[in-house]
């Protein structure tokens, strides 16, 4: 893919560490209750279910005993240079505010899907039902999200609530809200981990831990090669799973 | 000048073009969809002050402290408290379901009496009249189960259930159960605790510890504090067990294991650190090393397990070399292992001198009990549910005339629950207090829904797996969405009823002196800026300020206590050379090795709605579950990747679709727990097969104990 990325002066990102990560979901249940994500009976259904995070388990692809597994959490990858935002016909989606988050404008979406076909991570789901909450249940509705009808595509947004919220708390406390401290934002998915698999900041404030750890020689991307240059970074020691990172060939 | 055929179509081309290089059609496509997206049915959002309130997870064994997002007064979402020394800001997907849940479909929204195959709603004077005249014709043959493990509710029905004339008082089946029998026939007193927090190397005897096994939330945070990002790993763990779970998919090392064969790979181990020199004073070494020497040798292990001898030598000489080893033993399922595995885990930490050790095994006291004429958990856990139950099914035992059940679903989350329901059945008068309709519930006479954590007070005093005495508060924040009520005032108000002495009037009064008895406890101290592990390290304890306990632990800090019960451990070999052997591996048969997620609920949640979405495609799809073997069993079985099996063991048998995972060992089907319900909602019932059937409760020798975590399974 051609093209080059925007560059933010704030450009918010993701570590993940795979070697810490026990694929016990926990992140995906945050993140289902932060967003209003509705409860699903046919979750089952993955074409159809709507999961901005997805815990994928990685395999080896040897037999026993010498099979190993490991588990990936895939948020949206926050492409520098997103594929899904060229082809949107309606600038439902863009990359044009600080902190590099790709943006998806709801109210905006004619729900072609012309984006979910470019995404090459998968990130992106179609509403193909209206969502229903169990009588009662819309009661727990999160404030900070708005609740999305069908027929439009959503997306992972990095809880980009939160950072609003850590902006007000900055300036109600006399901070700069342009230099938040490392922790005063992160994601429902980063905070609830148990095992701290997910780290969250600043990839460009030598304050914030995640401007060390994308140094790291065991850190890597989602399919680099296409130069998506995305702000979700993943570590582990094991080198097949660095490498399941990319499409390589068997002489690679 | 007439308007032709030929200037009107160029009219309507040149305005349609026209049109395009204005914004009216940008504008129309705007409007359009966001007005095709404005729908009354679409639920809008709460609006209103947001503030945070903190309490601890009920729902979750794990018992993590939550920090709760309210929306102008109304709970709205659970994280993990940053402050709780089970929690640390992290969650499990269970405890992040607690806000949601107070509107789950499968809540009991008021009392129920059963009528017919069904219910009719009653109100609660009833509901007291009618339990109250049965429960006084039952005197004498009343029994209780309870699945809280960490409740002073447990205080209250013991002592009420005891006062009426008990046929008896048992927990669910637990880990902490299968434990305090191993510390009682070792010779010990107090709750094992396990100090992850200050261990370098920690060996896993099958029990997943970063999912069911214990305070899993916190020791993931302990886990995770030892490897820090990016950096090379401050820990090692190595997990044994039948498969690559959760736990072990993140260890260093995973060695294959049958359920069944844990005590022999651990005593396996224990010969090679006698090899090296290891020693013990505690009572029994002498003849503990004449059992290990006489029959689990390399040569002995090798035969009955497959595991080779340097592997077993290198997992000694890890122990042995590490400045805090730690041996941690469980049952992969979550329940129904045998107590000699734990003895002989217990017995590596005997040798390696890890008792009562920072980063070692504790024996932790057990909080002082405040109900008159109540049981301690010694007590509570000595009570072998299946065995009683299967007993009742049998006609050996006499069936209780009234059964109360307590957070409790034994006719979903016991083995052999067809034998089980029957037993059950026989029972003539049973009452059930869950908050949802759940399997057990359905066969009650009365249900009498208790409260959810957000709507009462409720307590969690040291959960089985913690490394020290921990004691918080539940609060409740808001009123009770349905009709329902917390049980301790139930019970307490039926006891009044009955004439019945329990001292107090209501449940907080009960809260409110086990924290006033915890305030006078010596060494215990608010966990804030100072951690027990910390403590347990050698870092001072901070001072107790005495009068503000209540107010600490209802803002949601823990009360916490380092130290450990005086009596001697010994190695309990008898039981040993009993219960466990090196015996030769059983050729082609396939044992099912069934495995449990949080993400799953427990059998009293059901799987909560949001946690749904978690599970993968490869667990369930539809109304089928999956169970995972890998290629070479597949091939020896005959079965193919997809294909709908039938399991049949026990005399009972579940159909699964089959899912090709090499990380199972060969000769091992490995099967989810949690599916296969016939109650709750639409989220639980009918997804999947309930498993937990095809397990057989199996007598331990030596111990006695009730034991199913594994089972010879037929698969066609």
């Amino acid at each position: 893919m051609s093209g080059h990325s925007k560059e933010f002066p704030i450009t918010w990102g993701m570590v993940i560490d795979i070697d810490k990560c026990t694929g016990c979901g926990a992140c995906m249940a945050s993140c289902q209750t932060e967003n209003n994500i509705e409860p699903q009976p046919e979750a089952s259904n993955k074409l159809r279910s709507t999961s901005w995070m997805l815990v994928y388990e990685l395999t080896n692809d040897k037999a026993f005993p010498d099979h190993d597994i490991a588990f990936l959490p895939r948020p949206c990858q926050q492409c520098g240079n997103p594929p899904c935002v060229s082809v949107c016909p309606v600038v439902a989606t863009d990359k044009n505010e600080d902190g590099g988050i790709v943006s998806q404008v709801y109210p905006r979406c004619i729900g072609c899907r012309y984006c979910v076909a470019a995404c090459p991570y998968h990130v992106r789901y179609f509403g193909w039902y209206d969502p229903v909450w169990p009588e009662g249940m819309e009661k727990t509705l999160s404030p900070l999200t708005s609740v999305r009808p069908r027929g439009v595509v959503e997306k992972c947004s990095f809880c980009h609530h939160r950072w609003n919220l850590a902006k007000d708390a900055a300036r109600a406390s006399g901070k700069n809200p342009d230099n938040l401290d490392d922790g005063a934002y992160v994601t429902a998915c980063v905070q609830n981990c148990p095992s701290g698999a997910l780290s969250f900041g600043d990839l460009k404030n030598p304050k914030h831990k995640v401007h060390e750890l994308i140094k790291n020689p065991n850190a890597f991307r989602l399919l680099q090669r296409l130069g998506t240059n995305t702000q979700v970074y993943y570590i582990s020691r094991r080198e097949w799973v660095r490498k399941l990172g990319d499409n390589y060939l068997k002489s690679e | 000048m007439g308007l032709d055929r030929r200037a009107f179509l160029g009219l309507v081309a040149g305005g349609a073009v026209g049109t395009m290089f204005t914004p009216i059609p940008w504008k129309l496509l705007d409007d359009v969809s966001i007005w095709t997206q404005n729908w009354s049915w679409i639920p809008r959002v709460p609006k209103g002050q947001i503030d945070y309130v903190t309490t601890t997870s009920k729902l979750c064994p794990a018992g993590e402290g939550l920090k709760i997002m309210r929306v102008a007064g109304n709970p709205i979402s659970a994280a993990g408290n940053p402050d709780h020394p089970l929690s640390r800001g992290g969650v499990s997907a269970l405890a992040r379901s607690e806000v949601y849940m107070l509107y789950s479909p499968a809540r009991v929204k008021s009392p129920m009496k059963k009528s017919g195959k069904g219910f009719e709603p009653i109100t609660w004077e009833q509901a007291m009249l009618e339990m109250a005249d049965k429960l006084g014709a039952a005197k004498g043959a009343v029994a209780c189960v309870s699945g809280d493990g960490t409740g002073t509710v447990n205080e209250l029905l013991s002592a009420f259930v005891g006062k009426l004339g008990a046929a008896g008082y048992f927990m669910m089946p637990s880990e902490a159960a299968t434990a305090a029998k191993a510390v009682k026939l070792m010779g010990g007193k107090g709750q094992a605790g396990y100090d992850f927090e200050n261990a370098d190397t920690v060996l896993v005897l099958g029990a997943d510890i970063f999912e069911t096994w214990g305070t899993s939330t916190r020791n993931r945070k302990a886990f995770g504090d030892s490897r820090p990002v990016g950096q090379k790993p401050k820990s090692d763990y190595i997990y044994v067990g039948p498969t690559r779970n959760n736990t072990a998919a993140v260890c260093d090392q995973w060695i294959p294991a049958a359920t069944a064969d844990l005590g022999v790979v651990a005593l396996g181990i224990a010969w090679h650190l006698l090899r090296a020199g290891a020693t013990s004073a505690a009572p029994g070494f002498d003849t503990f090393k004449a059992v290990v020497n006489g029959g689990f040798g390399p040569e002995d292990v090798k035969r009955a397990t497959g595991i080779a001898p340097e592997v077993l030598a290198g997992v000694a000489k890890a122990l042995a070399s590490a400045k805090a080893p730690l041996v941690v033993t469980g049952s992969p399922c979550g329940q129904g292992l045998g107590a000699a595995p734990v003895i002989a885990g217990m017995s590596l930490n005997l040798l390696l001198g890890r008792v009562n050790k920072p980063g070692g095994v504790y024996a932790l006291p057990e909080l002082a009990t405040v109900v008159p004429g109540a049981m301690t958990r010694e007590a509570m856990l000595a009570g072998d549910l299946p065995a009683f139950l299967k007993g009742v099914a049998d006609g050996k035992t006499p069936a209780p005339k009234a059964l109360l059940v307590y957070d409790a679903n034994p006719a979903y989350g016991l083995p052999e629950t067809a034998t089980m329901a029957k037993a059950l059945e026989k029972i003539p008068y049973k009452v059930s207090f869950s908050s949802f309709l759940d399997e057990t519930a359905a066969m009650c006479d009365l249900v009498l829904p208790n409260s959810l954590t957000l709507e009462r007070y409720d307590d969690l005093a040291t959960p089985y797996g913690s490394g020290f005495c921990v004691y918080s508060l539940t609060v409740p924040y808001q009123k009770p969405v349905h009709d329902t009520r917390t049980t301790g005032d139930v019970i307490l108000t039926l006891a009044r009823k009955m004439s019945v002495d329990l001292k107090f009037d209501n449940f907080l009064q009960v809260l409110k002196e086990k924290v006033a008895t915890l305030a006078k406890a010596s060494g215990g101290f608010v966990a804030k800026d100072v951690m027990p592990w910390q403590v347990a390290a050698g870092k001072p304890a901070p001072a107790l300020a005495g009068g503000d306990l209540w107010k600490a632990l209802t803002s949601g800090y823990a009360w916490t206590m380092v130290g450990q019960v005086q009596a001697t451990l010994g190695f309990a070999p008898e039981v040993l050379a009993k219960a466990i052997k090196a015996g030769k591996a059983p050729e082609k048969a396939v044992v099912l090795a069934p495995y449990a997620q949080l993400r799953t609920g427990t059998p009293t949640t059901g799987i909560p709605c949001q946690d749904l979405t978690t599970v993968p495609d490869t667990e369930l799809i539809g109304e089928s579950t999956f169970v995972r073997l890998n290629s070479a069993t597949a091939k020896a079985l005959g079965v193919k990747k997809g294909a709908t099996v039938k399991l049949t063991a026990g005399g009972a048998s579940c159909e699964a679709k089959v899912h090709i995972f090499e990380s199972v060992m060969t000769g091992v089907v490995s099967a989810p727990l949690g599916f296969g319900h016939s109650a709750f909602d639409v989220f639980s019932k009918g997804k999947g097969a309930n498993y937990l059937s095809l397990l057989s409760v199996v007598e331990e020798p030596g111990t006695g104990l009730s034991t199913w975590a594994a089972a010879d399974v037929k698969i066609a």
